[in-house]
């Protein structure tokens, strides 16, 4: 069989499955969005667009998000790094750690949060023991919460996307720098980083698109005051019932994402 | 650690990781205090210690149902996500032009869930009438889809190419190809999907809540709903459970096949 | 691979798949913990010994119960849904609901008529309504509150609890803050400012019922505008919180069984909604949970009666806003108070 032939054989269950099960379900829920009572329209983006509330909604989303795939990168890259270097019985531990958040439930996990960042919760109360903050402080309902809730969340993508890169490189390679004079920290720089680019770009990626596209976590930790799209979207389907500005808002949201993605995937595929 | 790491920077990777376990961890330490609590409201720290919480969970019909459905769901939805996924990694990291294609396998994951499960029920509603396990198979397998297909592109990306063309020159057929050369190169980067798909079909909430019917009701809707009326450390006694049968999953399976070796290879 | 797949797992989800409806069950939702609970003794069970037949559970609060139904609406899977937002009204206008007439339900004779005046239109009678009014930490207010104004106290703003508007109670709330500051159902700019003020003086916004909990339990919350219910929640759980009916009015929010359209049960489902309206129902539901009965016939022990709203004039001094205004205007409302409320 040729390669032409076996790759298509390798594509079709894939294609089929994601046309039939998620663009046709999807497609019937975002054609709403440029429905009205009367035909065609685009009315539904006027809507968003007509002053800043929305837009400032959107922007926060992506903020955060950028915000979140950074921290998680900086924290998720030398766990990673570490987790592969270190003897079999300690790697097994490490990674125990780093997959016991994603096997509690989301709700529950957010619950833990609450209750530590909350006004009686250990950080404020040691904060307010020093004298450094007043009697209502509280970290709950702030960005920060948010940022820290989704950490913690997404850390596991991170790392174990990057784990399987990096678990594949030759120490060699590592060695071969090392003998050559380059320092420890150029070694990673140089050498370790760059051959772990495509586990870092498929971590990121997928940090990055979770963290714009869930809802629970923000609207438990940020509550009602700070709100973000996919919340605002879940509030239009489930609350005021208006499924065609909701369809909108996914549209607005899909494709700022692919604004931000599209260069990220291209330098992807570079290091790929 | 790799040999001549310098002294300070093995402290410091020390004091990192500390630093890391405790942001991972700390939350989870929230819920296996509360689990245990004796007073009925959800506080921490815990008054009193009881572990009535873990009896009303084992002795509750509904969550030990929910639980053997999501446990059936998540492994259908591995055994699908990571076969499907895994051959499209393959087929994408060996065609030119792949980025269009990779991109639209990716869309899963920036559609808010809450639009696609209103769309599947309506699209399932018209054509097949109420919602089937089936649906929600579908529906899981959609989204562990993307997961899979990342992990094994990245490390086919980083595998040698040359392997397998010099493979083929001295005569390999594909499936032999396949099974010896390909397969063990994306192994990490299946076992890393297949895991994530697991995981995200069993933690799946949005999906699995408008999709249910009375015959069809999953691990983290049952918990939503309790947490929505009356919260009381059930929850937090299901989750810790959750927890330690993990750690010993994954403890066994190490003990049994050798977990280091596979992720490592 | 993919074909052995199939084969293998496939057989299991078709079974599923092709469940068949048998005639003599039902499938509705309720509200999950406590209240399935008692919505299972009070109801459910007799109803299956009554008749033999079988009640399928959903558990789901009434928007995702609504958005599942419009959804579905090809095949509906509910054939009593319950709301208690004023879902009804939106189900009805879209035809998503089926009229009820007394010949089906004979109970809806003896319902006050203040809760089950959409019924010729589809939206279903109100069998359960909480009232509205003040919960406050006994142990913890200097002085207990009376009234709807003590809301505005700025002394206790930072001990306030709010509840945003996407829960029904925090509808009625802000409709109340809106109706003391002197604005009304066409102009709630009143209202928002009120919550505006407050805010900066230190209140804060919840969305769940869980999260008041947490508040008072936790966070030293001393008020909060919230339903009798909840407070009777919160005091099993071992707080100690008071209600009180504010002393401008007490708004209230109803509880409604609604037969669904497009279903063969209807018959069925009819005897399961004319149980919910029965005297010895609701009793057992106020026992449990301290709603308010709306069958007139209803008798309470006298510890339930004094502890909920009860009887033909104490009722008839319950208000409600006009639910149909607050359907019209959910959505802009709705996007006023985000603004409003917006870091």
């Amino acid at each position: 069989m040729t390669d032409r032939r076996e790759a298509w054989l390798f594509l079709v269950p894939g294609l089929a499955l994601l046309v039939l099960g998620f663009v046709l379900p999807i497609l019937r829920m975002l054609v709403l969005s440029v429905l009205g009572p009367d035909g065609l329209t685009l009315q539904q983006f006027a809507r968003f667009f007509q002053d800043g509330y929305y837009p400032s909604i959107l922007w926060r989303t992506v903020r955060m998000s950028l915000v979140i795939t950074a921290i998680t990168a900086a924290i998720g890259f030398p766990l990673a790094y570490i987790t592969s270097r270190v003897g079999p019985r300690l790697r097994l531990w490490l990674i125990v750690m780093v997959i016991l958040p994603l096997m509690t439930s989301v709700v529950v996990r957010t619950f833990g949060w609450m209750v530590l960042l909350g006004r009686s919760g250990p950080l404020a109360t040691t904060l307010r023991d020093m004298g450094l903050v007043g009697r209502s402080f509280s970290l709950m309902h702030t960005e920060a919460a948010i940022v820290l809730g989704m950490v913690q969340v997404l850390l596991p993508f991170m790392v174990l996307s990057m784990l399987g890169v990096l678990s594949r490189l030759d120490p060699r390679l590592e060695e071969a720098a090392r003998t050559m004079g380059c320092s420890f920290l150029q070694t990673i720089r140089r050498v370790v980083l760059p051959l772990a680019m495509p586990g870092v770009v498929a971590g990121s990626l997928l940090v990055f698109t979770l963290s714009a596209s869930s809802f629970i976590t923000p609207s438990l930790l940020g509550g009602a005051r700070i709100e973000v799209l996919a919340g605002s979207i879940y509030k239009s389907v489930t609350q005021t019932l208006d499924w065609n500005f909701a369809a909108a808002q996914s549209v607005i949201l899909f494709l700022g994402l692919a604004l931000v993605l599209i260069p990220y995937l291209r330098l992807g595929a570079r290091h790929g | 650690m790799v040999k001549a790491v310098p002294t300070w920077l093995r402290w410091l990777a020390w004091i990192f990781v500390i630093l890391a376990a405790l942001l991972l961890l700390a939350p989870l330490v929230v819920v296996v205090g509360v689990s245990v609590s004796e007073s009925q409201f959800i506080a921490f720290p815990p008054n009193g210690f009881s572990l009535k919480w873990y009896g009303n969970a084992l002795g509750s019909r509904e969550y030990v149902e929910a639980f053997w459905l999501s446990l059936r769901l998540a492994a259908l939805v591995t055994l699908s996500a990571t076969l499907i996924g895994g051959a499209a990694a393959i087929a994408l990291s060996r065609r030119r032009g792949g980025q269009a294609l990779e991109t639209f396998f990716l869309s899963p994951l920036v559609i808010p869930s809450i639009i696609f499960a209103i769309g599947m029920l309506m699209l399932w509603s018209s054509l097949f009438g109420v919602t089937s396990f089936l649906a929600l198979w579908i529906a899981h397998t959609v989204v562990a889809l993307p997961y899979v297909l990342r992990t094994t592109l990245a490390v086919l990306a980083e595998s040698d190419p040359f392997l397998e063309e010099a493979a083929r020159t001295m005569g390999a057929s594909w499936p032999r190809r396949l099974w010896h050369v390909v397969l063990p190169q994306c192994r990490p980067g299946l076992a890393a999907g297949a895991f994530f798909a697991f995981n995200i079909s069993f933690d799946e909430a949005v999906l699995s809540l408008f999709l249910r019917n009375p015959g069809l009701n999953t691990l983290p809707v049952q918990i939503y709903g309790q947490l929505e009326f009356s919260p009381d450390p059930t929850v937090a006694a299901v989750s810790t459970m959750m927890i330690v049968l993990t750690v010993t999953l994954i403890v066994l399976l190490d003990r049994l096949l050798g977990l280091n070796r596979v992720a490592s290879t | 691979m993919q074909i052995t797949t199939r084969s293998l797992f496939g057989s299991v989800a078709i079974s599923l798949f092709a469940m068949p409806a048998l005639a003599d069950e039902i499938t509705i939702n309720s509200f999950g913990g406590a209240y399935e609970e008692a919505h299972r003794a009070c109801v459910i069970d007799p109803f299956e010994a009554a008749t033999g037949a079988k009640v399928n559970i959903v558990t789901a609060y009434s928007a995702d119960a609504f958005a599942q139904l419009r959804a579905q609406k090809d095949a509906p899977q509910f054939d009593v849904i319950h709301f208690s937002g004023g879902q009804e009204i939106v189900g009805a206008s879209e035809g998503l609901l089926l009229p009820i007439t007394p010949e089906m339900v004979p109970n809806l004779a003896d319902v006050y008529d203040f809760a089950k005046e959409g019924v010729a239109k589809g939206e279903g009678p109100a069998y359960q309504i909480a009232a509205v009014g003040l919960v406050y930490a006994a142990d913890k207010m200097p002085e207990a509150p009376t009234k709807w104004a003590d809301l505005l106290n700025p002394e206790y703003s930072d001990r306030l609890v709010l509840t945003d508007i996407s829960n029904g109670y925090g509808m009625i709330g802000l409709l109340m803050l809106n109706q003391i500051s002197g604005g009304t159902m066409d102009d709630i700019q009143p209202g928002l400012d009120a919550v505006s003020k407050l805010l900066e003086q230190g209140a804060i916004v919840v969305s769940k019922s869980p999260e008041i909990q947490q508040e008072f339990a936790q966070n030293d919350a001393w008020l909060a505008a919230y339903a009798s219910d909840y407070a009777y929640t919160l005091q099993k759980a071992g707080l100690d919180v008071k209600f009180v009916q504010g002393e401008e009015g007490t708004p209230a929010s109803f509880i409604t069984a609604s037969l669904v359209a497009g279903r063969d049960n209807v018959e069925l489902a009819s005897k399961f909604i004319d149980m919910e309206l029965s005297p010895e129902a609701q009793a057992c539901f106020s026992e449990a949970l301290r709603y308010t009965p709306t069958n007139s016939k209803t008798v309470l022990a006298d510890d339930v009666a004094a502890s909920v709203v009860y009887g033909p004039d104490a009722t008839a001094g319950l208000m409600r806003f006009d639910p149909i205004k607050i359907e019209a205007n959910r959505s802009a409302w709705v996007e006023a108070w985000g603004k409003t409320i917006a870091r």
